[in-house]
């Protein structure tokens, strides 16, 4: 496998990625290049399509050094991240042949373009499987290929409004129940996390599916949909009682409002403590908020008696006793100690805060990565688990514009250097 | 003939929750037959959780609350009438297996010993102590799977720690960067994102070893945690912090990154009904301004450009907001979807299940039958495969198994037990 450049390093040992021998063609946007950035971590091989001049997900900040460059944006540095990319006008005549070229040799097409843009171009799913009979084709849409909103416009806001997320989450309503603050969508891209999760999950399926029977498969992913149930008990709570839930500062959205988890630390931060739901927990929890001298009146003889520690009262004065506790301490002080003992509490971090972190050092979650053409090396997050077996694929950095135009027309399709002058010239690539 | 991708997989599911019991979910869908094992003595919180099916003839149960001292069990007349349960865990099969026990530990290895995949989410030193290592499944089964899910991973200091969807948000920094601009605090999730993700990770991780075993014969080990996939999907602030030295400060439902106004939820006529809208280029701007009715503040050069937009927000989404307050939500998205505005209403649950025309196109609930409660709606999978048959059914069409549902087909069928074996393991409470 070294030869074709497809082991991956982690460490002392050379180990293969878990997709060592598949070969993914990706023309995405925002919707689909964190898909192509899962396949690439599972050790496939990934060739972005962008069009001359770059991606425009190239101009998505925020940049290196604040600078707008099509090679310096820090979203494209993180989602396309070991990803090879060449350029190609795939609406120009030469442009769609190289592309056929391109699919016949792929296992997986990943298409996040604009809806029928491969169909317009005469690649609907019949001819793809002309081209290659073997093809992965896994389209991702907004709201899938028919239907009637199937033309609806979208971002990650809107996926995150009509998926139901947005409804679950934000702030407590006031004392009267009404709601002076508006829902919350999580920001950070998570429509096309949620959507390349489960694009990703498909397409690997179909990979092993294609084992037994030599044949391709088309996976139809609405990202409406892949959206729309990843919520949780909100959708049970209406489909089995027909009860509504409201959304409620740091906790699930529930049929009522529950009492706080989420407690300003001495420092100014956040910290969140959950109930234990095991046997003893509440009385592990009790003991440690004694031991730091925080008890309040939860010893006393009334509170011994579970009779009395029912119902949303007694739970508000659990909520205030634990925020004094947390009050008295900084964020990263005590968590530690009261994890040991099965409490689950835990700071609410800022995403840079984890780079200090042993937990994550003895994992090896962050990676370095190198930029020659800057001539520095960045961290970024590696692999988001461990296997004995395979490695998970935490680099190179994502590609420049172009940057394996010459690699894959000449090396890969055979085309001359001249021939890619002329394409160049041309504008196809 | 019905066609699966997984089809002659078999998982051995020791897991629990969703952040567990998600990640095989995902696997029946593909055709796997998951074998879901589970204990009278410790069963899965999510048999308790409400909201629960209401039994013939009588009115829909009062949902419950969870209670902070533990969850509640009165008055849970079932253990198979749970609703999210029933959903988490459509397209498995279930048997009742007492781990605990020597004999459980070694029935277990015989049901390895047929399997393709061993994956648990209990916590971390559970299944060596049981001397279930992957040592010794690999001993029953050399080419065996087994994926590992114990909330923070098994390697590392925190192996203890306990994990929920909460837990791994806080850390990750996925609740930070929820919510409105300091002074308010983190709004966090209302539901366990890191749940689900926790279960993506873990069917994706057994699927690429799935893969991998197709192509090379070679079983192995792999070490999941809650946390890191949640990290994962933090990558660009962390980033720009160490790039450009900046922390990330939360925007509300505003574009952190890249340039939109108007961008946000918009109060619209009823109890608690917003409309969110994300207006990025100039065409959409120009719909926009169409569609409001070409309103005089909306052509002042404070306006003119995205940039200027940008620069404008909280005027912008006040006008914006004064505009769309006394709409009908569903049909102003109707109308700025068609003027070519990206808009959507935040919808809930009812919304979602009542009203969504494209969902049900999409057939996005699937109605399976369940031994004890009849016949519900199914959350199932959002990819549609042309060939192959996938769907949250899986090889069982079925919702979720009851407590002990399968252990005809598995101690009988497939381990070929006699009933006289299994009579005694029954008086012995092995099964």
């Amino acid at each position: 496998m070294d030869s074709v450049g497809l082991t991956v390093n982690s460490g002392e040992r050379l180990m293969a990625g878990f997709l060592f021998d598949v070969k993914v063609l990706e023309l995405a946007d925002e919707k689909g290049e964190f898909c192509g950035k899962l396949f690439a971590g599972a050790g496939a091989e990934v060739l972005k399509v962008e069009p001359p001049g770059g991606n425009p997900t190239r101009a998505f900040g925020p940049f290196y050094h604040d600078t707008p460059h099509p090679d310096r944006s820090l979203y494209f540095w993180h989602y396309n991240c070991g990803k090879r990319g060449i350029t190609l006008d795939i609406q120009a005549p030469e442009g769609i042949s190289l592309l056929k070229r391109l699919i016949a040799q792929s296992d997986v097409l990943l298409d996040a373009l604009p809806l029928d843009t491969l169909a317009r171009l005469g690649l609907d799913w019949t001819a793809l499987q002309q081209l290659n009979p073997r093809l992965i084709y896994v389209a991702l849409t907004p709201f899938g290929r028919s239907g009637p909103w199937r033309d609806y416009k979208a971002t990650d806001l809107i996926h995150l409004a009509l998926g139901g997320q947005m409804m679950c989450c934000g702030y407590d309503p006031q004392a009267d129940g009404t709601y002076d603050t508006p829902p919350i969508a999580p920001q950070m891209w998570h429509a096309y996390h949620i959507a390349g999760n489960q694009a990703f999950i498909a397409a690997v399926g179909a990979l092993i599916g294609r084992e037994a029977t030599g044949m391709g498969e088309m996976i139809d992913l609405p990202i409406h949909q892949a959206v729309s149930v990843c919520t949780e008990i909100d959708v049970p709570y209406w489909i089995y009682n027909r009860t509504p839930c409201y959304r409620q500062t740091g906790r699930h959205a529930q049929p009522a409002i529950g009492a706080e988890v989420q407690f300003r630390t001495q420092d100014g931060r956040y910290s969140i403590v959950l109930p234990n739901p095991f046997p003893g927990g509440y009385e592990t929890l009790v003991h440690f908020l004694d031991e730091k001298g925080y008890a309040g009146d939860l010893l006393s003889e009334h509170y011994k008696d579970p009779q009395n520690r029912k119902g949303l009262a007694f739970a508000r004065h659990f909520a205030e006793i634990q925020a004094e506790c947390v009050a008295a301490f900084g964020m990263e002080d005590i968590w530690r100690e009261a994890q040991s003992r099965g409490i689950p509490w835990a700071p609410i971090r800022l995403p840079e805060e984890n780079l200090q972190d042993e937990q994550w050092r003895v994992r090896a979650t962050f990676c370095e990565v190198e930029h020659p053409e800057l001539g520095e090396t960045f961290t970024y997050v590696g692999a988001p688990m461990l296997s004995h077996e395979c490695a998970w694929r935490t680099g190179p950095r994502a590609p420049l514009v172009g940057e394996h135009n010459e690699a894959v027309y000449c090396g890969q399709l055979g085309l001359s250097r001249e021939d890619v002058a002329r394409l160049r010239a041309q504008g196809v690539v | 003939m019905t066609r699966r991708p997984l089809d002659g997989i078999r998982i051995a599911d020791l897991t629990w929750l969703l952040a567990g019991a998600g990640g095989p979910r995902l696997l029946a869908s593909l055709g796997a037959e998951v074998i879901r094992i589970e204990w009278r003595d410790r069963l899965d919180f999510l048999r308790y959780m409400p909201p629960f099916a209401p039994l013939k003839n009588e009115p829909a149960e009062r949902a419950g609350v969870l209670e902070l001292s533990g969850l509640s069990k009165e008055g849970v007349k079932s253990v198979n009438r749970a609703g999210y349960f029933n959903d988490i865990n459509a397209g498995k099969r279930g048997i009742s297996l007492n781990m605990s026990h020597p004999k459980g530990r070694e029935l277990f290895k015989r049901l390895v010993a047929i399997s393709d995949v061993v994956v648990e989410s209990f916590t971390a030193e559970t299944m060596r102590k049981w001397g279930l290592d992957y040592e010794a499944l690999k001993a029953v089964k050399p080419d065996i799977i087994y994926v590992q899910q114990p909330g923070w991973g098994y390697k590392g200091p925190y192996v203890k720690f306990a994990s929920y969807g909460p837990i791994a948000q806080a850390v990750s920094g996925l609740t930070e960067q929820s919510g409105l601009p300091a002074p308010f605090p983190p709004a966090g999730w209302g539901f366990s994102y890191m749940d689900w993700s926790g279960a993506y990770y873990c069917a994706l991780a057994m699927l690429c070893a799935i893969y991998y075993k197709k192509r090379t014969g070679k079983g192995q080990y792999i070490d999941c945690s809650q946390v890191e996939p949640g990290i994962y999907m933090t990558g660009t602030a962390i980033l720009d912090y160490l790039v450009n030295g900046r922390h990330y400060q939360r925007t509300g439902n505003r574009s952190p990154y890249a340039p939109a106004a108007p961008h946000g939820a918009y109060r619209c006529a009823g109890d608690d009904r917003w409309i969110a809208l994300a207006v990025t280029t100039e065409e959409e701007w120009q719909a926009l301004v169409r569609a409001m009715g070409n309103p005089a503040w909306a052509w002042q050069d404070k306006f003119a450009t995205l940039a200027a937009r940008v620069r404008h927000q909280d005027e912008l989404d006040h006008l914006v907001g004064e505009w769309t307050k006394d709409k009908e939500p569903f049909a102003l998205q109707e109308q700025l979807q068609r003027a070519g505005v990206p808009a959507g209403v935040c919808q809930t649950a009812q919304d979602r299940v009542d009203r969504d025309p494209q969902l049900k196109h999409l057939h996005w609930l699937i109605p399976l039958p369940h031994s004890e409660i009849g016949t519900w709606p199914v959350k199932d999978v959002p990819f549609h495969f042309a060939h192959a048959t996938v769907n949250q059914g899986g090889p069982t069409q079925r919702a979720a198994p009851c407590y002990g549902e399968d252990n005809d087909y598995v101690y009988g069928e497939l381990l070929q037990l006699t009933s006289q074996e299994r009579a005694e393991l029954e008086e012995t409470g092995v099964i």
